[in-house]
């Protein structure tokens, strides 16, 4: 333990100087700004700086690496919460009722709680990692495709059984989601699927143009359909600070949320984004009014907020420990480590410490800089509300089509995000829930893959998937939501949960 | 999340109405066709660096991976031929529309869609096993496969990959029978075996280095006409006596139809990028030296292997994917 402290106060004795503390705040800025555009998330913030840390100190470089990826991340949800666009798949529960807060003029409180639950969760993760990295990364490891199937399919599970209500409708939509992630190349066979000669759908349909559709242009052609124009908010101060009440409800969620998103993000892969699906699902099942789900509940923003920045961090786990790859988030940092002459593999750890604890001190700092640069910011993003939506809706819908744009330099993706904004138009007109499509779309090409692979392995038998303890598990867990789901359709009773007095 | 930036960047300057621009005046996207942790990306990150110290415009790396690489071929071949949308390819470049022809598919591109600007690297294959199978070498390999014919498993960066088709080479030469569990790219197919859930697969060594060294993979054979420097005690199938050689290179690649000038900037780019001495240094330490050849040697070369590479695909012939 000794070792762990004093190796901690090296890396922070270094990451709290001056000049790097700069960077940090440079870096935040710029991530938080990135992240705000439509489209454009961690991934292109630090892609974009990448190039102007060669010529820096390996850990201030990571530090504004750091404080770029913390800063995008919030970035994201500060546009989801005012203005129900996600910038990334991660953020489309944060949508949901962070916009409802909004619209009930309590876009303040959300902001600042979303904040607060990423600067929780990321530092709850970054201590997890400091202390657990190598343990949990070999449990990681143990997650070949047939895990990896149960995951998914419990992910998807856990949403349909969420949306209490219509499980059917859920289903439904989930279902278009996994048959939109068909499109384009086959992953496995390399076989090009439903592209009808388009050489753009070869590539499948993203993630970006289909969110920022399904929940952005929808919501404003929502507005544009109501009898009278709604009144442009006037926040005073009170409105800007989270109640007493709203803090107390985001306790549970917040510390749920970070160790469940923390436990999927090791998992090497890119489900990452099922962590904010289940951890809105949890939160909305133990709730003890799972009908304020939708209407601007604050546990809807804490929990899959946290998750999601608890999940980044935990993709950290297996890069660190094991010198595995999990996705372009940390290759990118692993390449600005590269630059400065370490090698990343298994043993850096052992064979880098400065560099490590540099690493995890760097986040610490990154996460308590977000807080204290963000928290006052929050006044003035929520004044962004004063614009008259007539117009403030089409300098919107114009962000959306430049965000969406640039994603790929692509018109298709234009014309994807419109043609999404009109289904989910109709859809929501039909009270359909989007948030399955989104879903299910991120995970079609994933749960495809791992599912063939699954059979590659076994020669062609299911039983692969009942003789590996971890799957059994998760999808005997799946079955019983299942089961749950059904449950009031059978006995005409109250959910089990409000009797046991499970909830807050 | 795609490259934004460079699209953004792309918008604005759109937006300016530059008329007359200079190459590059924006920041440059190199597509990885496949995800982190595989040859191309670990040679492709290094590489951008260094283009970018010459340039003096970012490039970015953006991995789009899929079918062994083939998602990521075909967004270039079919990319705006502006010089900035350009590519890190792996051998199996020329080897999946060979594939395609095979299965009478309508190929996702051709081969005649893209410009060869530089040759970085190209080094042997060596086949790795998980620590905990019983085989040691070759020898004691073959005869675990053949008393489980179809019963061993291998990890693939896809199907007529660059790590698909060395291991079908070795298969083929030894009547051996395994199952091909097909990945998105080295990366994955490298956690897969040190995961356990396959017992093999290849890698170029600058994929595979840190986990051989520290025991997490066992190396069997290597793929080239002689061992490699940083493998000294992996010997090779030819040495052997077995007829059996393939490399992993990895180049540069545009859209045929890049202007000449362009085309000509990024391979002055290139030539000096090579030489640049943390490149250099970054490239020796993951054990993958530079092979450079500029675009009419290296357009010499791929032809050369990819006629050599499509005869392979045609004595191997369908790998059917097990259902």
């Amino acid at each position: 333990m000794d070792g762990v402290f004093g190796n901690l106060m090296l890396g922070f004795s270094v990451a709290l100087q001056p000049s790097v503390l700069a960077y940090a705040f440079a870096g935040c800025v710029i991530g938080t700004l990135v992240g705000m555009l439509p489209g454009l998330g961690p991934l292109a913030g630090i892609s974009l700086l990448l190039p102007a840390t060669f010529g820096l100190d390996p850990i201030v470089a990571i530090v504004l690496l750091a404080g770029v990826y913390y800063g995008a991340m919030y970035g994201g949800s500060t546009t989801s919460i005012l203005m129900r666009i996600p910038g990334e798949a991660a953020s489309v529960m944060t949508c949901i009722d962070g916009y409802a807060m909004t619209q009930r003029g309590r876009a303040g409180p959300a902001l600042a709680i979303a904040a607060i639950g990423s600067f929780v969760a990321g530092t709850f993760s970054v201590v997890a990692l400091m202390l657990l990295a190598p343990t949990l990364a070999t449990f990681a490891l143990r997650f070949g495709p047939p895990e990896y199937t149960a995951l998914l399919t419990m992910g998807l599970l856990v949403l349909s059984y969420m949306s209490g209500g219509s499980m059917l409708k859920t289903l439904a939509m989930a279902t278009v989601g996994l048959l939109l992630g068909m499109i384009g190349i086959d992953a496995m066979s390399g076989y090009t699927r439903f592209s009808y000669g388009q050489t753009e759908l070869a590539d499948g349909i993203g993630i970006v143009p289909v969110a920022v559709g399904l929940f952005g242009l929808s919501e404003i052609l929502m507005t544009a359909g109501q009898a009278a124009t709604p009144p442009a908010q006037r926040p005073t101060l009170r409105q800007l600070i989270p109640s007493a009440d709203e803090m107390r409800l985001s306790i549970g969620p917040i510390v749920r949320g970070s160790f469940i998103g923390f436990l999927i993000g090791i998992i090497p892969g890119a489900a990452h984004i099922i962590s904010s699906f289940v951890s809105y699902g949890i939160e909305r099942r133990i709730s003890a009014h799972p009908e304020r789900f939708g209407q601007g509940a604050i546990e809807g923003v804490a929990g899959p907020e946290s998750a999601n920045n608890a999940a980044a961090t935990g993709a950290f786990v297996p890069m660190l420990a094991l010198g595995v790859p999990t996705g372009p988030i940390t290759a990118v940092m692993l390449a600005a480590i590269m630059v400065h002459g370490i090698a990343p593999g298994p043993m850096l750890i052992t064979e880098q410490p400065q560099l490590f604890w540099g690493f995890v001190a760097s986040m610490y700092v990154g996460n308590v800089v977000l807080l204290v640069l963000n928290l006052p910011l929050v006044g003035l993003f929520v004044n962004l509300l004063r614009i008259p939506y007539s117009y403030l809706y089409p300098a919107i819908l114009c962000f959306c089509v430049l965000g969406v744009y640039s994603v790929g330099n692509s018109v298709m993706d234009v014309w994807i995000m419109l043609v999404m904004g009109g289904i989910g138009y109709v859809l929501r007109k039909f009270q359909f829930d989007l948030a399955p499509v989104a879903l299910g779309l991120v995970l079609s090409p994933m749960l495809e893959l791992s599912v063939r692979q699954s059979l590659a392995m076994s020669g062609g038998s299911y039983r692969i998937f009942l003789e590996r303890p971890i799957a059994i598990g998760m999808f005997g867990a799946a079955a019983v939501l299942i089961l749950l789901a059904l449950k009031p359709l059978v006995f005409k009773s109250k959910d089990w949960r409000s009797d046991v007095g499970l909830d807050e | 999340m795609r490259n934004g930036f460079a699209g953004l960047a792309l918008a604005l300057t759109a937006l300016a109405a530059h008329a007359q621009e200079v190459y590059p005046s924006r920041p440059i996207t190199m597509i990885v066709p496949f995800p982190p942790g595989g040859v191309a990306d670990i040679t492709g990150r290094p590489t951008a660096a260094a283009l970018e110290k010459v340039l003096k415009q970012p490039v970015t790396i953006n991995n789009r991976p899929g079918a062994g690489g083939k998602v990521g071929n075909a967004a270039v071949a079919n990319a705006k031929p502006d010089g900035y949308t350009i590519m890190m390819a792996l051998s199996s470049v020329s080897v999946l529309p060979e594939a395609d022809k095979l299965f009478e598919q309508k190929p996702a591109y051709t081969l005649d869609q893209l410009a060869p600007i530089a040759l970085i690297t190209a080094d042997p294959v060596i086949l790795v096993v998980h620590p905990s199978l019983p085989a040691k070498n070759l020898a004691e390999l073959v005869a675990l496969a053949k008393a489980k014919q179809g019963q061993l498993s291998f990890s693939t960066s896809g199907v007529y990959g660059a790590l698909h088709l060395p291991v079908e080479m070795f298969l083929h030469a030894f009547k051996l029978k395994m199952r091909a569990v097909h990945s998105t790219g080295g990366g994955p197919a490298i956690t897969m075996v040190l995961g356990g859930h396959v017992e093999m697969t290849v890698g170029g060594p600058a994929s595979i280095s840190s986990q051989v060294n520290a025991g997490k993979l066992r190396p069997i054979v290597g793929w080239g006409a002689k061992r490699h420097e940083a493998f000294p005690h992996v010997p090779t199938f030819k040495e052997l006596g077995h007829d059996v050689e393939y490399y992993i290179w990895a180049g540069i690649f545009a859209p045929k139809a890049t202007p000449e000038a362009v085309i000509k900037t990024l391979r002055e780019a290139t030539k000096k990028a090579v030489e640049d001495a943390d490149f250099r240094a970054t490239m020796a330490r993951v054990n993958s030296p530079v092979q450079y050849l500029d675009a009419p040697e290296f357009a010499k070369y791929w032809a050369a292997d990819a006629k050599r590479l499509a005869e392979v695909v045609k004595v191997i012939g369908k790998v059917e994917e097990q259902k």
